[in-house]
């Protein structure tokens, strides 16, 4: 198995090579092989006998992470889908995409894409599954930022990324938290340790965060937005990632785990109430949409719905209309796109108001879109597969249950009677779709080009999916047995029979589809005097301008936040972090223990010692009041010489020098840059400004103090420096311990010290000698 | 006398800090400097005061003050030497090259 | 061998004072510099093959024993760390030329150069407090002649900001060292170690530990002390800002890591619990940040706030799988920050301008330069299978594995965020029409990318190639974990 996801990476290595070429062969052809092989590859494995196998290889078996496989039914069903429709994806845009378009790039992403979603279906560990998750999103992040230099095509790509990674980075946290619960990687060994989850108090998160994920890619109500932008995309891109494939990944992801989430009575109120809501307002909101991959993209949302309703309900009938519809829905909605993307190509213009009449001109294409929007209306005919599942869904929506939540109790009432009124918008959309396009007067002088019939090559995939459309509609049992059984078993962890039966007597279902065909009729034909209703619902309410202002606002609001304390003021940036540590300090103080005073063990207190300090501290104060510059460095020197005067009095010779030293150089070096500048003036601080001042340095000072006194009371062990005094003649051949220490006991903070002294040097000379531009001192 | 050099250390953190805070550079860096006399006498502060000689071996004299907390401060006053030096000279050429010494006119805004 | 441990940081100290002698030998003083971090590069490789096999190097240094003279540790963090370093030293060594002007360079970049890295890996290896201090003074002083080098308007009025703060933080540090030199009577880290324990960080100790956080973390730019950070970082040349925003910052998280794993370990609920609160606020804060601006290095400049808060995080939950993350992290975000500030720097060299606003359809221009852009913002913000990704699952794992629902949830927003805030530049630069006026230069896009190619290999085979790297780093958090060791090691007792 692995070597079907390795193929489309390394073919999308290669394919720039090959674009080279693409004036003699459309880089297509190359391409075509990829999906083709794989296709039939998994195409032997249908039967009845499958079963699942799986795979796995090395790759950090220190972290868990393996490159473990798993194909099961579930699986089958969509590498067939995602290698089917590829191929016919890839064959239609052969002819879809001009050589002139930059081929190298748009096979690179599709078969990048190709790969991750591959992955995403087999893999059976976690990590492997997140990893091929987001690099899905990232392809199609890639695709529909295609022709990025469309303004539209940007945002949408971005709006994709933003809404489908935070759902993969949710997902990422519940996948976490499964692996930190159950300690494995694997899902299938997790779905074996079920209890152990279901048991966890994190249960509820898990599923939030999963849900997340899984609603997020599959365009559920309200993360349904990104679909529509995602329709920027050229349309062989629309018709594979987000109708055929990516989109249901989290159909994937929900059925994946659904042995597990099932036993909680929350996964049928939250999967099938989201589901079957976004069944409703998608086909709600596609009869009001104007551009016909408009109405294909809101009908994707409300198919996602309804699939991901019926896994919520979880029942036999359920799990297997999820199963069939996935199927039939890639096949009519696939073949739907392609259409629209031939009329848009034909006629230059995809605006639903503008085309009209195009039946003649375009028999074929109308013909082929009459039998997928009738499959996907759910029009009671024997030769449309989408009856069957729509019928089969019905069934289900009226099977009871027994959930003890109020909540499951009242949606298990209420949506056979919403899944009919989406099947009516549903059916709406589909007449308008194929009726507003192919019959009815052809205003052929709005339209940017004069249309005629596309050439062959591009028909050709649609035909095949509408041949399938219409094979399966004949003979559902055709992928029955062998195929659709395994998918529902896989996904529910038993076997599930099912006969799919055109004509099952007069049972509710079918009063169910003669109902939307009958009111879907009535409304199709008088939409014009109802579509006010839109201007009430959703009328301002618009989750796109959610989305806008979100994104918008955290842009506009980090702005605001970060610039009203970055202001690049430098004495509300000391401010800040001075009262942080004070505050923190005086806490830590508090809460530990911090302070202590011992007054056994002090020096004396002598009358000179006060009178230094005092003086000290009086210039020191003085610095603060200083009108004049040279007062003030002077007051400053005095402050210097004091310290020296100190270490003279606490027996500390060299400092005293060296302290004497440097303060007359710093002081000299104080004069002669300030020489030239201007003299100190009076603050015009306001009080309150010079009171915050006050009381951040005086608490700060205090601080300081109050540790100092604590530290110097605490002194619980012997100090290393009685080795120092030992040894320094001993070892260090010297009288001057404090000379030894430095030069030889730490010789190494003293070639440091030098080393500093060294590189400020330099700075110091390259400030002087090296001026910016335009400066003439 | 400890807890006195403590107090004298903590009033020079003090007016070093509140010099730091204000906006014209010549006092934020005489601020630097009362901040870096503060640390250096708390550390000496640290090693007992007067407890014995200065720590140069003498005959018969066995008790000398603590000579690593000295050791210390001489790496660290040339260190502060240096970067005072330092700093001099760059408040000199900020101040030349912008034409202010107030650090309020120095904010800069988001486009540079 | 215990001499190993010491050339790490003497080889570039000899290589900054040699160089500052050829400064205006332009030609010359450019090959030697190259010539020499190539092989300060393979000594250090050495000397980390050394320690991976043989175990810490400790080396006594002037003969004088522990815990008496300055000690230097080579142990298999720090090691790494220096690696690291120097690995990074080699990309912006052969980036050097194509941004800095002659002037820059001939006024002593090469020396600052290495002085910072000599400053960085001493930092790393020393096993002194005070002596951390005097490294800490070393990388700083170099910084500081980094980045007022040029003396534009501009780079002169952040630089004062920069310096101040961190002189301010210095003075903090050495003062807090002669209290905790008063109380355990030490400034060897493994002796302080053993007495902090000895008395479990009774009384004052625990004080003395936040004001040390609060020194490391103002250096390392944690909420709320990171103020100083963004600005200064964006106005030197891009090869400083590379070099900055991948070392400066990660030698404040590299002492925090130390100075909380090996010797305040006894009060966490107190101290580890505070961080895991600063982090949390570092993370959000940062994305805010970097969400902010239109100015690209601005972007990036604040998008190192966040991965110090990822980093944090693993200290402050404080167990293996955490800890391991906060290794890797750290490893990851030294390589992708130079990675990011050099190609983004290049993008400043090729168009002119930082505002994202002026930019558009460059990947045209410079198709290389784009994808390697969009490579690093996926690696930056944790998509698998590169190397954020590894290091921030670790995290994640163990903040759940302690129950820390609230911080997972504000990890992954600010993941998605931080891919936003990145993208953006993708999207906007890169993206949309291009702009016919500018005069597209290719061939030094192209010169200008293959520094940063070289550090994004390390970052991609960091990821993919995770299962060499992750049973070291598991070592190296397992080591962290037990003080012991390192006490062992140093003192023999």
């Amino acid at each position: 198995m692995l070597f079907t996801i390795i193929i489309p990476l390394l073919f999308a290595i290669f394919v720039p090579a090959f674009a080279k070429w693409k004036d003699k062969i459309h880089t297509g052809y190359f391409v075509l092989l990829v999906p083709l092989s794989i296709f039939i590859y998994y195409l032997q494995f249908i039967g009845e006998d499958f079963q699942p196998i799986s795979a796995s290889y090395s790759w950090i078996p220190s972290l868990m992470i393996s490159l473990s496989f798993y194909l099961d039914g579930l699986s089958l069903l969509f590498v067939l889908l995602i290698s089917g429709i590829g191929t016919l994806v890839t064959f239609y845009s052969i002819y879809y995409l001009h050589k002139s378009e930059r081929l190298g790039s748009f096979y690179v992403y599709l078969l990048l894409f190709m790969a991750a979603m591959l992955g995403v279906v087999l893999s059976d560990n976690i990590f492997v599954l997140y990893t091929f998750w987001e690099l899905t999103s990232i392809s199609s992040f890639l695709l529909i930022g295609y022709w990025h230099h469309r303004a539209a095509s940007r945002y949408g790509a971005l709006k994709s990324m933003m809404i489908t990674v935070f759902g993969g980075l949710s997902m990422l946290g519940g996948l976490i938290l499964l692996n930190v619960i159950t300690g494995t990687t694997s899902i299938q060994a997790m779905i074996q340790q079920k209890d152990i989850i279901l048991e966890s108090p994190y249960l509820p998160i898990i599923m939030t965060f999963i849900f997340l994920g899984a609603f997020t890619k599959s365009a559920q109500f309200p993360f349904h937005i990104w679909l529509p932008d995602a329709m920027e995309a050229p349309t062989p891109v629309s018709a594979y990632l987000h109708s055929a494939t990516m989109v249901k990944a989290g159909i994937f992801l929900i059925a994946r785990f659904l042995p597990i989430f099932v036993l909680n009575e929350w996964f049928f109120v939250v999967v099938s109430g989201i589901g079957i809501l976004t069944l409703c307002w998608g086909s709600f909101m596609a009869v009001r949409q104007t551009d016909l991959k408009g109405i294909l993209a809101f009908s994707t949302i409300s198919q996602l719905g309804l699939i991901m309703s019926l896994l919520g309900i979880g029942t036999k009938t359920a799990i297997f209309a999820a199963a069939f519809h996935t199927l039939n829905h890639a096949t009519f909605k696939g073949s739907l796109f392609m259409i629209a993307g031939i009329v848009d190509h034909e006629t230059g213009t995809r605006d639903i108001r503008k085309l009209g009449g195009l039946m003649t001109l375009l028999p074929i294409s109308a013909t082929l879109a009459f039998f997928g929007a009738f499959s996907m209306a759910g029009m009671p005919l024997p030769f449309l597969n989408g009856f069957y599942s729509k019928e089969m869904f019905f069934d289900a929506t009226l099977e009871l249950h027994d959930n003890p939540l109020v909540g499951a109790q009242l949606l298990g009432q209420a949506i056979p009677y919403l899944a009919v009124i989406g099947s009516i918008f549903t059916f709406i959309y589909s007449m308008y779709l194929v009726f507003g396009t192919f019959t009815g007067k052809a205003k052929l002088d709005q339209l940017p080009k004069k249309p005629h019939e596309a050439p062959l090559g591009m028909l050709v995939s649609p035909i095949l999916l509408v041949i399938a459309v219409i094979v399966i509609g004949l003979f559902p049992n055709l992928v029955n047995q062998s195929f659709l059984a395994h998918t529902a078993e896989a996904i529910s962890g038993y076997q599930i029979e099912k006969n799919i039966v055109f004509w099952q007597g007069f049972i509710p279902p079918l009063f169910m589809s003669i109902t939307v065909v009958v009111l879907g009729a009535l409304l199709y034909v008088t939409r014009k005097k109802w579509s006010k209703v839109y201007t009430v619902i959703p009328g301002n309410l618009s989750f796109n301008r959610v989305y806008d202002k979100i994104i918008v606002g955290v842009e506009t609001y980090s702005s605001k936040i970060t610039n009203s304390y970055m202001n690049g003021s430098l004495r509300r940036y000391i401010a800040l972090i001075m009262t942080m540590i004070v505050v923190t300090t005086f806490v830590t103080i508090f809460a530990t223990g911090g302070f202590q005073i011992k007054t056994d063990d002090l020096a004396e207190v002598s009358y000179a010692e006060i009178f230094v300090a005092v003086t000290m501290a009086l210039a020191a104060i003085g610095t603060v009041f200083a009108r004049n510059k040279i007062a003030a460095i002077l007051i400053l020197g005095v402050v210097g010489y004091g310290l020296s005067l100190l270490f003279v009095i606490y027996r500390a010779p060299d400092l005293a020098l060296t302290q004497l030293v440097v303060e007359t150089i710093t002081v000299a070096l104080f004069l002669l840059c300030f020489y030239h500048l201007p003299n100190l003036r009076k603050t015009d601080d306001t009080i309150g400004i010079k009171l915050t001042n006050g009381i951040i340095a005086t608490s700060f000072g205090t601080m300081m103090t109050l540790v100092a006194i604590s530290a110097h009371s605490s002194k619980w062990f012997p100090t290393i420096s009685d080795y120092y005094v030992e040894t320094s003649y001993k070892l260090g051949g010297g009288d001057n311990i404090v000379n030894i220490i430095l030069v030889d006991m730490r010789g190494l903070d003293t070639l440091f010290e030098i080393t500093v002294l060294g590189i400020a040097a330099l700075a110091i000379y390259g400030m002087v000698k090296l001026r910016g531009e335009k400066e003439g001192e | 006398m400890e807890i006195i050099m403590s107090i004298l250390s903590g009033i020079l953190f003090t007016t070093g800090i509140y010099n730091l805070l204000q906006k014209q550079l010549l006092r934020i860096i005489i601020g630097t400097a009362l901040i870096s006399h503060g640390a250096h006498l708390f550390i000496l502060t640290m090693g007992k005061l007067k407890r014995g000689a200065p720590p140069i071996l003498e005959y018969d004299i066995s008790q000398y003050t603590d000579p690593l907390p000295q050791a210390l401060i001489l790496t660290s006053i040339v260190i502060s030497f240096g970067v005072t030096s330092l700093l001099l000279v760059l408040a000199y050429r900020v101040s030349k090259r912008n034409e202010t010494d107030n650090m309020d006119l120095l904010r800069g805004n988001e486009n540079e | 061998m215990s001499n190993l441990a010491v050339l790490p940081i003497v080889m570039p100290l000899i290589a900054g004072v040699l160089l500052a002698f050829f400064h205006n030998k332009l030609p010359l003083v450019r090959t030697l510099a190259k010539v020499l971090t190539i092989i300060n590069f393979l000594v250090v490789l050495y000397v980390f093959y050394y320690v991976i096999n043989n175990g810490s190097v400790v080396l006594e240094t002037g003969g004088w024993i522990a815990p008496y003279g300055i000690i230097l540790v080579a142990d298999i963090f720090s090691i790494t760390l220096v690696l690291t370093t120097n690995i990074i030293a080699l990309a912006t060594v052969f980036y050097a030329p194509l941004t800095l002007s002659k002037k820059q360079e001939e006024f002593y970049f090469y020396s600052f150069f290495f002085l910072l890295i000599t400053g960085v890996s001493g930092a790393f290896i020393t096993g002194d407090l005070f002596n951390l201090f005097v490294f800490f003074e070393v990388l700083l002083m170099a910084s500081y002649g980094l980045i007022v080098l040029g003396g534009e308007r501009v780079q002169l009025r952040e630089s004062i900001k920069y310096v101040l703060i961190n002189l301010f933080s210095s003075m903090l540090f050495v003062t807090t060292v002669a209290f905790l030199y008063s109380v355990v009577g030490t400034v060897n880290m493994a002796q302080i170690a053993e007495r902090v324990g000895e008395v479990e960080q009774k009384g004052v100790l625990t004080t003395i530990a936040i004001l040390l956080f609060f020194v490391f973390g103002t250096k390392a730019a944690l909420f709320p002390l990171y103020y100083w950070l963004p600005k200064p970082y964006t106005v030197p040349n891009p090869v400083v800002s590379a070099l900055f925003g991948a070392l400066l910052t990660k030698v404040g998280i590299y002492s925090i890591i130390r100075i909380f794993t090996l010797i305040f370990v006894y009060q966490t609920t107190f101290t580890h619990d505070l961080f895991l609160w600063i982090a949390v606020f570092t993370l959000i804060f940062g994305v805010i940040g970097a969400l902010s601006t239109n100015n690209i290095k601005l972007i990036i400049a604040y998008n190192i706030i966040p991965a110090v808060g990822f980093m944090l995080l693993g200290v402050g939950i404080l167990n293996e799988t955490a800890v391991s993350g906060t290794v890797y992290y750290l490893v990851h975000d030294m390589l992708i920050k130079a990675a990011l500030f050099l190609l983004i720097g290049a993008i400043v060299h090729l168009t002119g301008t930082t505002d994202l606003k002026k930019m558009g359809g460059l990947i045209h221009h410079y198709p290389l330069l784009g994808w390697m852009l969009f490579l690093a913002a996926l690696i930056l913000a944790g998509i698998p299978p590169f190397s954020g990704f590894i290091g921030k699952l670790l995290l994640l794992q163990g903040a759940l594995l302690n129950g820390e629902i609230l911080v997972v949830i504000i990890g992954l927003l600010s993941s998605l965020l931080i891919l936003f805030s990145v993208m953006k530049i993708f999207i906007r630069a890169f993206w949309g029409e291009e702009n016919k006026e500018i005069q597209p230069n290719r061939k030094m896009a192209n010169k200008l990318t293959i520094p940063a190619i070289f550090l994004l290999f390390f970052s991609v085979l960091l990821g993919v190639g995770a299962e060499l790297f992750y049973p070291g780093v598991k070592n190296i958090s397992a080591y962290l974990l037990d003080p012991e060791i390192y006490i062992q090691s140093v003192l023999k007792e």
